[in-house]
């Protein structure tokens, strides 16, 4: 209780029951996992249905899927790896339309929770990547990737000393780490937001004199749900065009 | 005022106590969500490659082609259309060159037509002048002859009243006649 105002604790906003499978069971199927599930139906319905649509020039949801598409592959792809980076397109737009979907949970309606909000999904999406850039410096370089990926060329060998251990802990150790924690931090930042405006809407309806600080919270509250909607697009544009950069500066020795 | 502060301290500092206890860390990911989340990300980046995004990729391709050859058959049509524009100039520039030719050959055709008819009108005008010059030599003579025939005769007879004798008519005759022939070169 902070100035007459009861805020609920930390875990009721972030931990969820199971829907089945008993407690701390490593199957246990919760609302994350719920909305990773209808994050990947919701990304294969709508391709699906941009797949049904017929005809050179696209409409509707063929229109945002080929528009979402293009600007990965121009936007990211293109200006980030280059040409050769077409044949990773599946894995980046796959990682931005299951973050775009999971983090867009927080307005939705009886959901209001980012499946990102929780460190497990970024820590997975971020293993992920990491494994991945991995394997394609290893498949593009061979062995010497680690190398590479570890003394910039052109820095004099006294300086490796230092260097090396920093590109390591910079490359290997802070890269998957920190895009784990970006993508987390955000959303359940802007998710305690959202929740912190709407028990003040619920508390400030109901109190005395303080009602007319009501219109102003609930001013913020529509505002910042429309910031959340640009935050889950920013988001998901983040982590994939930084998954690209650091795809492409695996595959080229010269990054 | 300070006594507020610190009732508010020790509240707040009492209520963070309290859910030190009782909350997890909601930092640290869970494993049965990490476990989900990677096997949804899993399918739907096996289903992302395979099925979902190669439809996407034939219709870039396909659009790619369409507009690759929409190109090209307007470039073709632009070649065509210069081309049939020099055509048509070229033709035009000949028409225009013959016409010229076609002037040019009427025209001199015109001053050779003109020519003939002015050499001939101006032959038709000396041939009449020279007839009508022959007309009036003939008629002049004819005249000349009668008058020195009636000269003659009012001579003669007007010398025979003179002289109260005849006189020879073929040799007075011929004497007025000399001197009108004299008399009509000089004018």
């Amino acid at each position: 209780m902070i100035f007459g105002l009861e805020f609920p604790p930390i875990e009721n906003l972030v931990e969820w029951p199971n829907l089945f499978g008993p407690k701390d069971s490593w199957y246990g199927f919760n609302k994350i996992a719920l909305i990773n599930v209808i994050a990947l139906v919701a990304t294969t319905v709508i391709f699906l249905l941009a797949r049904r649509s017929k005809g050179l020039v696209p409409h509707g949801v063929r229109n945002l899927v080929e528009s979402s598409v293009a600007f990965i592959r121009d936007g990211i792809i293109n200006e980030t790896i280059g040409p050769d980076g077409l044949r990773y397109l599946p894995f980046l737009v796959s990682l931005f339309f299951f973050i775009l979907i999971t983090n867009l949970f927080e307005v939705i309606p009886f959901f209001h929770m980012p499946g990102n909000a929780r460190m497990a999904g970024p820590a997975v999406l971020a293993l992920i990547t990491w494994l991945f850039f991995i394997c394609a410096g290893l498949k593009a370089q061979g062995p010497k990737y680690f190398w590479s990926a570890v003394a910039p060329p052109g820095v004099p060998w006294p300086l490796l000393f230092v260097v090396v251990p920093i590109e390591f802990l910079s490359t290997f150790i802070v890269r998957p780490f920190s895009l784990a924690v970006r993508l987390f931090a955000n959303m359940l930042a802007g998710h305690i937001l959202l929740v912190t405006f709407t028990v003040l809407c619920i508390t400030l309806f109901s109190a005395t004199l303080l009602i007319i600080v009501l219109p102003f919270s609930f001013a913020m509250l529509v505002a910042l749900t429309g910031f959340e909607i640009m935050v889950a697009f920013l988001q998901a544009y983040i982590f994939t065009i930084l998954a690209a950069v650091y795809i492409g500066s695996s595959i080229h020795a010269e990054h | 005022m300070l006594a507020l502060i610190t009732v508010l301290a020790e509240t707040a500092s009492t209520d963070v106590a309290n859910a030190t206890k009782e909350v997890k860390n909601p930092i640290l990911p869970t494993l049965n969500e990490m476990f989900w989340a990677l096997v949804v990300f899993v399918l739907l980046w096996a289903l992302m490659k395979y099925v979902l995004l190669p439809p996407i990729m034939k219709t870039f391709q396909e659009r790619a082609d369409k507009v690759r050859d929409d190109l090209e058959a307007a470039e073709a049509a632009e070649t065509a259309r210069v081309t049939k524009l020099e055509q048509y100039e070229a033709e035009l520039a000949g028409a225009r060159a013959e016409a010229v030719a076609l002037i040019e050959q009427a025209r001199s055709e015109g001053d050779a037509e003109r020519r003939t008819q002015i050499t001939a009108a101006e032959a038709e005008v000396a041939a009449a002048k020279a007839e009508a010059a022959a007309e009036i030599a003939q008629a002049k003579a004819a005249a000349r002859a009668e008058l020195s025939g009636s000269i003659a005769d009012i001579a003669v007879g007007a010398a025979e009243a003179v002289v109260q004798k005849p006189l020879d008519r073929a040799a007075q005759g011929q004497l007025v006649e000399d001197y009108v022939n004299r008399a009509g070169s000089q004018n």
